[in-house]
């Protein structure tokens, strides 16, 4: 597999200019191949940079130029021709009805093809109880749910959704979600309440759930996600990680672990499920009970410290970032006592926040939060695993 | 994007076309009007912002097109043959700025205002701006293949034929090209892949 890279179809991979079989293989090959991934990356970046590339309105005046430089030509072809005055003159009254039949023909190309892109935009859902709806209608056993429309289940119904090739959606009881975007670089959900379970087998940061309170991007996983009537939402992690986002606080969430975000704050910091009650009761306060400002002598972050346990290093590796002087302090020397940092790593950088040496740490420590000894050998055994059940 | 396919699409039909080798006017105008934004957007890139030179290259395309166009005979889309001298012209024009004067050094009073100061408050706008000019600063091929795609959203099939390349190349120039801008645009790459 490694032997034959996919780097020179990224774009085209991209642009959906490959065939189906030919996706697939590109897709393969990226959930198994860190090299091409990153380059995978680049060019998305540049494809999503792109896209943005506005286009530039000609200036008024060029058709009056241009009908200048038509005359002169024309009067010099015409000279010696002048048979074809009378035809183009003629042209010249028949131009109404040309105009109008041109039109009309322009109006019903033009919705025909907004109907084919429109219908082209959509994913599947299939009903799995009860009575869901898209938009203002119930869907029999399936439906499309198109760009900008809403699926809605009540307390009774339940639904699925295909996400165009790379998953599957379950929408629990009373949950509305609106489907935001659909092609090859980016497939995206918005979750206004209710609760989802989504099962993605796709390279990472395709598939994104806007929340009222931040953005859910997945990075090859199962999770469910849940957001209350206030907008805020709780993110669990079964397989894979999930990254949740808002401006620049970012929470990196792997399987067996969970996340709390509220609006106007963004994500709280990841925890494990199986952390004590005090420890968890200490981190909802730090998160989103002003905790974090309280600079010094924070009975709250030396609660939390105490209970700390190794695969807790995953709450104090985002603390890092999160706390500040004394408490970035105290954090570290918990975190550095529980798992000692590797070579290259230093007190001084990490409490400046050097960001390489971050990684570094956090390298070593993915394998005690996924409980993987090669890295992320948990991660590609479940993708392989998956894909092996797709093909079936 | 998608909305300015629209824009385009509908006017490839054999009434309009046919009319324009008959010599109308009104239908001629009627085809400037579909495409001049699309011609126009390619050849300002190209002229490295230059409006002036964006606008005596679209007419080129324009004219050429008036006098050419009886020879049109349907075998290609009519929008392949379009780009091809749009390409044409773009690339005849590069080649004459790279003759006589450096890039870097178009007259400042006529290029295109890629600042609007009223504007720069909104991140879309100034994102917009810095890929004008990451897009305007690319490798001539390679900017050639993203303005085709993005301005006049084309298949492969459809560039490889415009630019007479396989499209493998194709392929190839746009990877290059997006790479390129990632490259000179990683600062706005968390605002573009996030999103939110």
């Amino acid at each position: 597999m490694f032997l034959n890279h996919v780097r020179e179809q990224l774009s085209a991979y991209c642009h959906d200019e490959l065939d189906a079989k030919a996706a697939r293989r590109v897709a393969e090959h990226l959930i198994a191949c860190r090299s091409c991934r990153a380059e995978f990356e680049e060019i998305k970046a540049g494809v999503k940079l792109a896209e943005h590339l506005p286009l530039v309105k000609a200036p008024d005046s060029l058709w009056s130029e241009l009908e200048n430089r038509l005359e002169q030509q024309v009067s010099k072809q015409e000279q010696p021709i002048k048979a074809r005055e009378s035809f183009r003159y003629r042209s010249f009254f028949r131009v109404p009805a040309a105009i109008a039949a041109a039109l009309v023909l322009i109006l019903g190309v033009a919705a025909f093809w907004i109907y084919r892109q429109e219908s082209r935009r959509s994913w599947e859902v299939a009903r799995l109880i009860g009575a869901p709806m898209i938009g203002n209608s119930r869907i029999g056993q399936t439906g499309q749910l198109g760009v900008g429309q809403w699926l809605e289940t009540d307390a009774d119904s339940r639904a699925r959704i295909s996400v165009a090739s790379i998953g599957q959606v379950e929408i629990d009881p009373n949950t509305r979600v609106r489907l935001l975007e659909t092609r090859p670089t980016e497939h995206r959900l918005e979750l206004a309440r209710g609760r989802m379970s989504a099962h993605i087998w796709a390279p990472p940061r395709l598939f994104f759930v806007d929340t009222p309170s931040a953005v859910a991007a997945d990075l090859g996983c199962a999770y469910t996600l849940e957001v209350d009537d206030q907008g805020a939402s709780l993110l669990r992690v079964t397989s894979g990680w999930v990254a949740l986002q808002l401006h620049d606080r970012e929470s990196v969430v792997p399987a067996g672990a969970a996340c709390a975000t509220r609006p106007g704050i963004g994500p709280g910091t990841p925890y494990f499920e199986d952390a004590s009650q005090t420890f968890r009761a200490a981190l909802t306060k730090l998160d989103f009970e002003n905790g974090m400002a309280e600079a010094t002598d924070n009975a709250l972050l030396k609660d939390l410290l105490a209970e700390a346990r190794v695969r807790d290093t995953l709450t104090l590796w985002h603390l890092l970032y999160r706390v500040s002087g004394n408490d970035r302090a105290l954090v570290y020397d918990r975190l550095a006592a529980l798992t000692p940092p590797p070579p290259g790593v230093t007190r001084e950088g990490v409490l400046q926040l050097d960001e390489k040496m971050l990684r570094l740490w956090k390298g070593h420590l993915d394998n005690i939060w996924t409980g993987a000894s090669p890295l992320k050998k948990g991660w590609i055994n479940m993708w392989t695993r998956t894909l092996e059940k797709i093909k079936q | 994007m998608e909305q300015r396919a629209v824009m385009a699409e509908p006017i490839i039909n054999e009434r309009v076309i046919k009319a324009c080798q008959q010599g109308d006017r009104e239908a001629f105008r009627l085809l400037f009007e579909a495409y001049k934004d699309k011609v126009f957007s390619i050849a300002v890139y190209s002229c490295g912002g230059d409006e002036t030179c964006a606008g005596d290259v679209t007419q080129q395309v324009f004219l050429k097109l008036m006098t050419n166009i009886s020879q049109f005979r349907g075998e290609s889309q009519f929008t392949t043959w379009l780009y091809r001298m749009v390409a044409n012209a773009c690339i005849d024009e590069q080649r004459k700025r790279k003759r006589f004067l450096p890039f870097a050094d178009s007259p400042p009073a006529t290029r295109i205002e890629f600042k609007r100061p009223q504007e720069q408050r909104y991140a879309k706008i100034e994102l917009a701006d810095s890929v004008r000019h990451a897009i305007a600063e690319l490798k001539p091929k390679f900017r050639l293949a993203i303005l085709l795609r993005y301005i006049e959203d084309l298949s492969y099939e459809e560039m490889a034929s415009i630019l007479n390349c396989s499209k493998g190349t194709v392929a190839s120039r746009l990877n290059r090209g997006h790479k390129e801008l990632a490259r000179r645009l990683a600062h706005l790459r968390d605002q573009v892949v996030l999103g939110d």
